[in-house]
């Protein structure tokens, strides 16, 4: 999906689908929103999720999941996730995404790049859930790589699985992961009850909890307050907003 | 002044002494303060027998956190410590560093040296060291044991290493210990070795401050993990891109070392 400025002077935001799409919401106080809704079932084996944003400077957008994302038993096949982020100068992406629930059998690889030019913020929720009920659940390796301005600010490669699980340094037991990244802003509120905040070296923050599962320690708070850090960072967002000028593409 | 150091550029004799030197808890570093992580698992719990996957957050986590998954027994199991205490959870969680964390410690002090062996910028490293390490607190610990090392660096080595790090930079252990490598003649491998040796033998060596041990069977930990240390450092060796650092992470030790960074009560800085 990329979210551009038209000649006209209204954001354009384009579209593409496939195992996901987009659809335009009414926007938000300047702020192009899209709903990603899965176009068939999602996570199979050989699935190759491919998801492309691309804000234009100054613009904001929002991405809204309608449900989570399960992926299932993939009985010796694997699956892919790739999501390739660039957000112009001062642009904003919030991605309060819902849980991403890894089924016993799934074998997955989660790829999350996000380009950010000055000025740029982006808000980003992932909640790793280990098995849905009753299982045990399958295998995870994700990895966030973000860079602001040039210099790499958060690389992180995460193993989701039972053994990560039951590795005391690495999941601690906990089930469920769950974690804000604000990128280009920093989060100044407390921490959430039984949550960690983990500033960067550069500007921008983790907030995470380890729970038995999605709601423990639920973060919807954190990322309200990550959002309102995002915002009160923001350099051009009313300018952009008063030009609106911009274009949203889509996932495919 | 530094001509007359031995050890400078592939003697083979003179590298391995420098090597040993630079392991040697009695280098004047302010190592003996850190732990490598072990006083904040400890703290938050490390030993104390609870099944890791029935337990949920009984293992090893904070009391003020999330409660363990409804359903989880809670009756302490044998771990064959002293006072119940599953003291294999100690070179376990060494084993667990050596692949993330200090891989990632590793990997960039072999970019490091083979930047400085040009003499090149370190920023890169430490920037790409920084992103790879979310624990402000980690970062912390890392940059006063850098601090210690570089100070006695360039004490040994000043004009070898001028230019390495601007004046006022902080920069965390492994970059010193990979620009020390290359004006020692230590080769990559080495240096990967000095890293992952050093986590090892600073968690075994806290472990008999925190808890009552043999220090024959500490000892043993480290022997045991040889295989591991040369196993991730033949994995990072042949590095050169600091983008190509290993990244895997280890949340939640992150998560232990920003309760333990709040405590005082405490022996070790990290």
């Amino acid at each position: 999906m990329s979210v551009a400025r038209t000649a006209a002077g209204r954001p354009r935001v384009d579209l593409v689908g496939g195992l996901l799409s987009g659809r335009r919401l009414p926007d938000e106080d300047g702020t192009v929103r899209v709903a990603l809704v899965a176009t068939q079932a999602l996570l199979l084996a050989g699935d190759d999720v491919r998801i492309t944003v691309e804000v234009d400077e100054g613009l904001a957008l929002e991405v809204v999941e309608v449900g989570g994302t399960v992926a299932y038993d993939m009985q010796g096949g694997a699956a892919t996730w790739t999501l390739d982020v660039h957000l112009g100068a001062g642009a904003l992406l919030v991605w309060d995404a819902l849980p991403f629930v890894v089924a016993t059998g799934a074998d997955v690889r989660r790829t999350t790049s996000l380009t950010l030019d000055e000025g740029a913020r982006a808000v980003l929720r992932e909640t790793f859930v280990l098995g849905r009920t009753g299982e045990t659940g399958g295998h995870l390796t994700t990895t966030t790589r973000a860079q602001l301005a040039g210099r790499p600010l958060l690389v992180e490669t995460l193993a989701v699985d039972p053994a990560a699980r039951a590795d005391p340094a690495l999941l601690g037991g906990a089930r469920c992961l769950d974690t804000v990244t604000l990128l280009g802003a920093r989060y100044d509120a407390d921490p959430p009850a039984g949550g960690d905040v983990l500033q960067l070296d550069g500007p921008g923050t983790l907030v995470r909890t380890f729970g038995s599962d999605a709601h423990t320690g639920d973060l919807a708070a954190a990322v309200a307050h990550a959002r309102r850090a995002a915002a009160a960072t923001a350099r051009p967002a009313e300018g952009a907003a008063a030009r609106s000028d911009g274009a949203v593409a889509a996932p495919r | 002044m530094t001509d007359v150091v031995g050890g400078r550029r592939s003697d083979g004799a003179s590298a391995l002494l420098v090597l040993a030197m630079l392991a040697d808890a009695r280098l004047p570093t302010g190592a003996h303060a850190h732990s490598a992580g072990l006083e904040p698992a400890v703290q938050a719990g490390l030993l104390t027998p609870a099944p890791p996957l029935t337990g949920g957050r009984g293992t090893g986590h904070p009391a003020t956190r999330t409660p363990p998954a409804t359903g989880a027994s809670t009756a302490p199991r044998g771990g064959g410590g002293r006072g119940g205490e599953d003291v294999a959870r100690v070179p376990a969680l060494a084993a667990t560093r050596l692949r993330t964390v200090t891989a990632t410690e590793a990997g960039a002090a072999v970019v490091a040296r083979h930047l400085w062996l040009d003499r090149r910028d370190l920023a890169p490293v430490e920037h790409a060291w920084a992103a790879r390490t979310p624990s402000p607190a980690v970062r912390d610990a890392a940059r006063r044991l850098g601090r210690g090392y570089l100070r006695l660096a360039l004490a040994l080595w000043p004009d070898d290493l001028d230019g390495a790090f601007p004046a006022g930079s902080a920069p965390p252990r492994p970059l010193v210990a990979g620009a020390i490598g290359a004006v020692t003649g230590l080769d990559a491998l080495q240096v990967a070795l000095l890293v992952g040796y050093d986590d090892v033998q600073t968690i075994a060596s806290a472990a008999l401050k925190l808890t009552p041990l043999d220090p024959a069977t500490t000892t043993r930990w480290v022997l045991d993990l040889h295989p591991a240390v040369a196993a991730m450092a033949a994995d990072v060796a042949h590095l050169t891109d600091p983008d190509d650092i290993p990244s895997a992470g280890a949340p939640m030790t992150d998560a232990w070392a920003q309760t333990h960074a709040r405590t005082t009560r405490r022996l070790f800085h990290g």
